[in-house]
């Protein structure tokens, strides 16, 4: 009997003769929000794209509801229902917000190169009902006011809620976010911390992989703590402010955090 | 959403097409100009969706299309096939050559996917030039018959300039669809094009097919108006010109291949002396490249884009500089909004 | 064969020329010059029409002057934009450019002279004293341009500006300066192997781009990155190309440039786009 939850287990990454991973974990249950934390060089970074199929493990596994999905290519598994976003925001900066959302629903498409060649009749039929339902996502996120703009006319939190919305489009059941709050203001992160907690509350099992421990703090029901790519930490947030492994590590920032 | 709206570029090229059939027919001379022009914006069109939509530089539509009239001239020459048997086949086979192209091709990056395809398309022209069995070696095959009721000049003239519009209509409905904007994607950063869960080699892989079936296309027509086919008849020359007559045009814009041929080609026959023709090709895209990148489409929508800018700003109080990005149109001059690509890449 | 190997070396040595353009360039710039071909093409013409040595100069002087048009073409697109693709389109353009020039000042005949009368025989080979002078030379700017990359100050700057371009004009060095500098010697060795090619086997106006491809093709062989592997690939480019002249066809032999370049480049040589493992 497998639950719904993705997971990633035991799973080891070598470079030629760098380990960046061994033998790392993490869980993703619909519904909660996880987080991810590390320092530079800790090999989050690694794991997330294990996890997402932009890097096979050297071993170990990926497991979604169940099924193995390691070593997957990332088309199957963002098909399989795994969305992910990027640090850096790839996005044609030329496009409308609303355009951005419409390019997410592809994996629901049907039909096939072919048909849309033709403009066959189940074809156009299944355009228009893909662009109601970017209308329809562009209205849930509230975004109805600056969707029609160009992404690069628009503030960095607003480009993150736009890669937000263009991963939840196409119906993922997991959400995976990479550092989504770096370069936003304290007002646009609340904004965005609430579209977090709503899409958890629709049943999407949230990954946030942070460096803002408050962000962390905020959201996320539990955390694992990577270092030099091995877990040293599991469970939920205020566990690990009291934590000294954890404390010692993030001696800086945590500070820097709790002052701000 | 108007008719006219959802498919403009159809619709103008369905203009332009009816134009070319009604009015080159006053004179011999034109005609053939205007046949050979329609033939070549067919081939063009190809490399322009190669290019422009998914950053393909394919330098080997000349050969593609080379095939589909050798594919041709040989059905009606030697086996006595009808002409629409031919096309079948003309269709086909640079097609899957096409498609197996792509497979390999994928993986480069821009620059080199144009060397390998200007190297793949001299090495068929090289064996076009040798396999006397096949394709007549040196001297090629004449005596091509024409298409069936099509054979007096006018009308061949209106069957060229379907296949065109035919094509231009397939584009545009694929450039309205997901996959449209896949290719976009692709062309703009294939990680993301994976992270939004797009195949990219299928996807790539269908879309060298079909710019492969309209060059096959093109060359179905040439080889039944021309009457006959030799190795120098659809060469890397011609390769290079279609390729060169999409980018001076636009091939980010789906008419922009059309316009390109039917300035250089045009403008071409004025010059007075056929070997400047090589220079007015070069200077015309070194020209392009340097004043105008996205193609004469793209100078023309940038000055159309500044105006509506300018004139928000004019209308627009203190307040909000919410500039609606309502559809910037120019009559459908640009395809829509998913096909409108600033440059025909990096 | 041993004579069919040893043409091919004399060969060899020019299409080595032809490829250390590539080879500059492309470090320095991420892009191809196309029209490397059509420099040794203007060269070999304009020194048909100028006899003597007053000839010879005259021919480096003209692909002097194209390569520097395509070095002013080069700064003006930087200008605008990142594209080395639209570099290597500028360079097609300029190539189609002057071999039509070529074409319609000088017409289709083809360009050849002989130099030397008598052939030197060396233990049983008969060899073309050109030969001689194509190797010398070859070897020599070969030489030249690895003495200046390993040991000056501009090949400092330019191994610099090949590894990493924005580092190097952080630490002011003129990368644009450095690169239009590749494409000015490209035009100078492009001309000088067209000059060469004039004195051995002659060419006509449709050769810019076949010898653009065998210069690519010697430079990508064994790695676009060195001097030493241009002469190295464009030793072997001739070779092959002499024995396949030999025992096999025609066709084949004319295959062989397109080939190599095709198979070297789906092979990945080229390969500048991957993502670096930990974040895409």
């Amino acid at each position: 009997m497998s639950e719904s939850k993705l997971v990633a287990r035991d799973v080891r990454m070598a470079f030629g003769g760098v380990v960046a991973l061994d033998r790392a974990g993490v869980e993703v249950h619909p519904g909660r929000v996880s987080g991810l934390i590390g320092r530079n060089g800790s090999g989050k970074s690694t794991l997330f794209n294990c996890l997402t199929g932009f890097l096979k493990p050297t071993a170990g596994t990926i497991e979604l509801d169940g099924r193995d999905i390691t070593g997957h290519a990332p088309h199957e598994v963002m098909r399989a229902g795994i969305a992910r976003t990027f640090q850096t925001p790839r996005i044609d900066f030329q496009t409308t917000a609303r355009e951005a959302v419409l390019c997410g629903l592809f994996p629901r498409v049907r039909h096939g190169f072919l048909s849309s060649l033709l403009g066959l009749p189940h074809a156009l039929a299944e355009e228009r009902a893909m662009q109601r339902e970017a209308d329809a996502v562009v209205e849930r996120m509230r975004m109805d006011d600056w969707a029609a703009l160009q992404v690069n006319k628009l503030s960095m939190g607003r480009v993150r809620s736009v890669e937000v919305a263009r991963a939840i489009a196409a119906d993922a059941r997991y959400l995976l976010l990479d550092e989504p709050a770096a370069g936003i203001g304290r007002d646009e992160m609340r904004v965005l911390a609430d579209e977090i907690r709503s899409l958890a509350e629709r049943g999407i099992g949230v990954l946030l992989v942070e460096h803002n421990f408050s962000l962390i703090r905020m959201l996320c029901e539990d955390v694992t703590v990577l270092d030099t790519g091995a877990v040293i930490f599991k469970g939920t947030p205020d566990e690990a402010r009291r934590d000294e492994r954890v404390m010692q590590l993030y001696l800086g920032t945590a500070a820097a955090g709790e002052a701000a | 959403m108007s008719l006219f709206g959802s498919r403009p570029n159809t619709w103008i090229m369905a203009g332009v097409g009816a134009l070319a059939c009604a009015v080159a027919p006053l004179n011999p001379v034109w005609l053939d100009s205007v046949i050979l022009t329609g033939i070549l914006a067919l081939i063009s069109l190809s490399a322009g969706l190669s290019f422009g939509q998914a950053g393909i530089l394919s330098m080997a539509q000349g050969a593609f299309a080379a095939i589909g009239a050798y594919a041709t001239a040989v059905c009606s020459t030697r086996f006595g096939l009808p002409a629409w048997a031919g096309l079948a086949l003309a269709i086909a086979l640079p097609s899957a050559l096409a498609w197996g192209l792509a497979r390999m091709v994928t993986r480069m990056p821009e620059l080199a996917v144009a060397l390998a395809t200007l190297a793949l398309a001299t090495l068929l022209e090289i064996v076009a030039r040798n396999w006397d069995a096949v394709t007549g070696g040196y001297v090629g095959i004449a005596g091509i018959p024409p298409v069936e009721g099509f054979s007096v000049g006018w009308r061949f003239n209106i069957l060229v300039w379907v296949f065109v519009l035919l094509a231009v209509l397939a584009y545009e409905n694929l450039m309205r669809s997901a996959h449209g904007r896949a290719l976009n994607i692709v062309r703009h950063d294939r990680t993301r094009a994976m992270a939004d869960g797009i195949a990219v080699a299928p996807l790539l892989s269908a879309m060298l097919a079909t710019s492969g079936a309209m060059a096959g296309a093109g060359g179905w027509l040439y080889a039944h108006y021309i009457t006959y086919m030799s190795p120098g008849s659809l060469d890397t020359h011609a390769s290079i010109s279609a390729l060169l007559m999409a980018v001076v045009g636009g091939a980010g814009y789906i008419l922009g291949p059309v316009l390109g041929t039917f300035l250089l080609n045009l403008l071409g026959k004025l010059l007075p002396a056929q070997e400047a023709q090589g220079l007015f090709y070069g200077g015309a895209l070194i020209l392009i490249l340097l004043v105008a990148p996205a193609g004469l489409l793209g100078w023309l929508q940038a000055l159309a884009d500044r105006r509506t800018a300018r004139r928000a700003r004019a209308t627009s109080n203190a307040a909000a500089p919410a500039a609606p990005a309502g559809p910037a149109a120019q009559a459908g001059r640009e395809a829509d909004n998913p096909a409108r690509a600033a440059e025909p890449a990096r | 064969m041993l004579e069919y190997a040893f043409r091919g070396l004399l060969n060899g040595t020019v299409y080595a020329l032809l490829a250390l353009p590539m080879t500059l360039f492309f470090t320095t710039a991420a892009t191809v010059d196309f029209a490397v071909g059509a420099y040794a093409l203007l060269a070999a013409a304009v020194a048909t029409a100028i006899p003597g040595p007053v000839g010879v100069l005259a021919g480096l002087a003209s692909a002097l002057a194209a390569s520097s048009v395509m070095a002013v073409v080069y700064v003006l697109l930087k200008r605008t934009s990142e594209g080395g693709i639209r570099v290597a389109l500028a360079s097609f353009g300029l190539s189609l450019a002057i071999a039509s020039i070529v074409l319609m000042v000088w017409g289709t005949k083809p360009f050849v002279r002989q130099t030397f009368m008598t052939m030197l025989e060396f233990g049983g080979l008969r060899v073309n004293p050109q030969g001689l002078v194509n190797v010398a030379v070859s070897v020599a700017l070969v030489g030249a341009t690895w003495l200046v990359l390993q040991r000056t100050q501009l090949g400092r700057m330019m191994r610099a500006a090949a590894v990493n371009a924005q580092g190097a004009e952080l630490a002011a060095i003129p990368v644009i300066g450095v690169q239009c500098g590749t494409l000015l010697a490209g035009g100078l060795l492009g001309g000088t192997a067209g000059l060469l090619i004039l004195h051995s086997s002659g060419m006509d106006f449709t050769a810019s781009l076949g010898l653009t491809f065998i210069g690519f093709a010697a430079a990508i062989i064994f790695g676009i990155h060195s001097p030493l592997r241009c002469l190295a690939g464009g030793l072997a480019i001739g070779v092959i190309e002499a024995l396949s002249a030999g025992y096999t066809s025609g066709m084949v032999t004319s295959m062989l440039p397109s080939a190599f370049m095709l198979v070297v480049l789906l092979s990945g040589q080229l390969r500048a786009g991957r993502y670096s493992g930990d974040r895409p």
